[in-house]
């Protein structure tokens, strides 16, 4: 009973305990800090990704699945699966006229996809990822005021779903990165810069109905090329996925535009062995439009692995019946040639290496594990020589070997459950606050934090100097040292005029990932006991092989 | 009178670096149950080394006597007969008092019983244990520092809590290494006193000084010379 007592004592009498804590915390919190923006970097990765492609993401490309929208039926009637929507998507060049002449002309080659906008919405929340709209009451408040969202005339959101212009001319929304004179603030809103040449009011490409030429080429079911098809497009909208890759690659048109570019539209069939009276290949049948991606969202309360297995059912079920119908001239696809993957299966090249990135910070990071060990070890070695008088006063009145271990690996374990816990709670004040102290950095020192700095140094100098006077070279030596220190903050606090760590424009998300991961933070903590316990026990052991009669005479 | 406590010949021998220092070179001793022996003699003579190995805080040579307590060979003790041994049926008192400076007077004084005591015996027997912890600091006279840490206590006083650090397990012996070493005439005098009461209710110590004035106040002296009982 002796050893709770002790190890208690030990742990609130002095202060050496409190600096073993405080490093227990320090690499706990760091470690937790680190991983938790890691992991919420890649969970906002994930939630950009999955954006504009549902759960469950059916894709045939180039030649595209006929009767798309029996299987959109099929896919709508299962009970796990809340919408669908048709895409087709192909690669193209988009060429940009920015001022005058050639010289203001960019080309670039862009994914296109031909959307739905409608059941897109229902799949994938498209209009909310179209970015010239009109914001929240609530998002609206905390915009800079030169915000070009605050202006009612940039609110397009009506020609985003249109995908064509309030007159009926096709429209083409574009990922909201292609334009190159898009620019990103620190506040994560764009503005739009000048093109050189162009007039004083143009505006790349938003609102005022730039126009864009695309040119796509269709590829036959036998794999040969088509003509190349070029057509205007005035830009309605600009769409933010959250996803760089995305937004800088991706444009969209509507759907039946696509499909007319590329031949995958409805049209009629006919026969290379008969002719019609007036010498022409006679018309068999029509070959009905196609999609080559299908999007499906699941419905709530379901996984997208088990949407996925049901989604597989249902084309299976969708290509029999369709095969089975001797009335329609062409078939679907083989079930076999057709993918059928969830988001994260699809996107897994690109959020694999964000994982592996994590996973690497976080086995890097757990060298703090040993350093915590390691100051653990040093500081109850100090202790244990300090404490071996009390060791052999124990083991005189018989306390025995495993008693004094147990005494200093209790006291280790308290350190880490402590130390641990307020690493903990440190980590989580610093991630609940890291937009602010980010913004703190961000921004100049107010004047009164830079003269409070100053006056703090100063009364640092005056104990330096009353610790010589007294001769104390401790208080020398410590108040000497906070003098420096504080001077160093005090003249980085005149110059500091705000910097950025997290920049949006780079980091592409506006805000730093700022939840807790609370599973790294329980592993940690729990890592953190460990390691404190391992620390304690190598001067644990020596204190338990102490010889008492030694100790005592120890005075 | 039943002998509580005999060493026969018994030879220690500590290792300074490389070079052997012989301290005990066959000393023997009988210490009867109720007796209170002194063992005296000059500084470095092997007095202290006797009593480490009567109570069972060191162990002899190899080649050496034995230690019996009650007939037992303290040699032939497992650890936990060893522990046992130290817990129970002998208590130490230092010279230099040897107090845990972060417990407090009582705690100090309860430290033997709470070293042998099970988390389940000390909710059971926690009320007892302070109450025998207090009576005896009573006896002691240290009834109004119960709460004091040994910091905040005179040499005297220290020594009276070591005392009755030593008596709460109720030992069979009582051995003390220079009981009054630290303290000045009159305070020692007051501690001897303490320990002739005990005595005088029964108690079998072993004491040991290079005070003639202290050693007068056992009922028999023992003088070590060299390493040998004179």
């Amino acid at each position: 009973m002796y050893a709770p007592l002790l190890a208690n004592r030990y742990l609130t009498s002095r202060i050496i305990p409190f600096i073993a804590v405080a490093a227990v915390a320090l690499c706990v919190a760091l470690v937790i800090v680190v991983v938790s923006v890691m992991s919420g970097f890649l969970e906002m990765v994930r939630a950009s990704g999955k954006t504009m492609t549902g759960d469950v993401v059916i894709s045939r490309p180039i030649t595209g699945m006929p009767y798309y929208q029996e299987l959109i039926k099929e896919i709508e009637a299962l009970p796990e699966a809340a919408a669908a929507s048709p895409i087709v998507e192909t690669f193209g060049l988009l060429q940009m006229q920015y001022g005058t002449g050639d010289g203001g002309k960019q080309i670039e080659m862009v994914e296109v996809w031909g959307i739905d906008p409608a059941s897109l919405d229902r799949v994938a929340d498209y209009s909310r990822k179209l970015y010239w709209s009109k914001p929240a009451d609530a998002a609206l408040a905390a915009m800079s005021p030169d915000d070009p969202l605050r202006n009612p005339f940039y609110h397009r959101d009506a020609d985003g779903m249109r995908l064509a212009t309030a007159d009926g001319r096709p429209g083409l929304v574009l990922g909201i990165e292609i334009s190159p004179f898009n620019r990103r603030g620190r506040d994560g809103a764009y503005r739009t810069s000048q093109a050189p040449g162009a007039p004083q009011d143009a505006d790349y490409f938003m609102p005022n109905a730039g126009k864009v030429i695309l040119t796509l080429v269709p590829v036959s079911e036998g794999g040969s090329l088509g003509g190349e098809r070029k057509r205007d497009f005035t830009v309605v909208n600009e769409f933010q996925s959250g996803l760089f890759q995305i937004d800088a690659n991706r444009i969209l048109v509507s759907l039946p535009v696509a499909q007319e570019m590329l031949r995958l539209d409805a049209a009629p069939m006919v026969s290379r062995t008969e002719f019609d009276e007036d010498g022409r290949p006679k018309v068999i049948g029509e070959s009905p439009s196609r999609a080559t991606t299908i999007v499906v969202r699941a419905r709530p309360g379901v996984d997208p692995v088990t949407l996925r297995d049901a989604v597989r059912g249902a084309y299976a079920r969708f290509h029999e019946r369709i095969s089975l119908d001797k009335t329609l001239p062409v078939n679907p696809p083989f079930p076999d040639l057709v993918s059928i993957e969830t988001w994260e299966e699809r996107l897994s090249d690109f959020i694999g290496p964000v994982e592996k990135e994590r996973e690497l910070m976080r086995t890097l990071f757990s060298i703090v594990y040993i350093v915590c060990a390691g100051l653990v070890l040093a500081i109850f070695w100090s202790i244990v020589q300090e404490k071996t008088r009390d060791i052999g006063i124990l083991r005189a009145v018989g306390a025995s070997r495993t008693g004094v271990l147990w005494i200093f690996l209790r006291y280790g374990l308290l350190i880490g459950i402590v130390g641990s816990a307020i690493g903990v709670l440190l980590a989580w004040a610093i991630i609940a606050r890291i937009n602010d102290i980010h913004t703190l950095l961000g921004t100049a020192a107010p004047g009164w934090l830079r003269v409070a700095a100053w006056v703090a140094t100063a009364g640092m100098l005056a104990l330096t100097v009353r610790g010589t006077l007294r001769a104390s070279a401790l208080h020398v030596v410590l108040w000497g040292f906070g003098t420096a220190a504080m001077a160093v903050v005090s003249a980085v606090l005149l110059q500091h005029e705000g910097f950025l760590v997290w920049d949006p424009s780079v980091y592409y998300f506006s805000r730093i990932p700022d939840s807790l991961d609370w599973h790294t933070a329980w592993t940690t903590m729990a890592g953190g006991i460990v390691f404190s316990v391992i620390g304690a026990s190598i001067p644990a052991a020596r204190a338990a092989d102490t010889d008492p009669v030694k100790s005592l005479r120890y005075e | 009178m039943t002998m509580l406590l005999e060493a026969e010949h018994v030879k220690k021998t500590y290792r300074l670096g490389r070079v052997d220092v012989p301290v005990l070179r066959g000393a023997s001793i009988t210490v009867d149950e109720g007796e209170w022996v002194a063992i005296v003699g000059s500084s470095g003579s092997g007095k202290s080394t006797l009593l480490h190995l009567l109570g069972g805080l060191d162990r002899p040579d190899a080649d050496s006597g034995p230690v019996r307590f009650a007939g037992e060979e303290l040699n032939r003790f497992g650890a936990r007969r060893e522990n046992l041994y130290r817990n129970r049926d002998v208590g130490f008192v230092f010279q230099f008092y040897h107090l845990l400076p972060e417990l407090t007077v009582l705690e100090n004084a309860m430290l033997p019983a709470l070293v042998g005591l099970s988390r389940v015996r000390w909710i059971s027997d926690r009320a007892a244990l302070r109450k025998r912890a207090a009576e005896l600091l009573e006896t002691c006279g240290l009834s109004h520092r119960l709460g004091h840490r040994p910091a905040e206590l005179s040499g005297g006083e220290r020594q009276r809590v070591a005392i009755a650090r030593a008596l709460i397990n109720k030992p069979r012996v009582l051995l003390a290494d220079e009981p009054t070493g630290n303290l000045d005439i009159h305070t020692g005098g007051g501690i001897l006193d303490l320990l002739a009461e005990r005595h005088a209710e029964g108690l079998t110590m072993v004491m040991v000084t290079h005070d003639a004035a202290v050693a007068a106040r056992a009922q028999r002296r023992v003088r070590i010379v060299d390493g040998r009982v004179e």
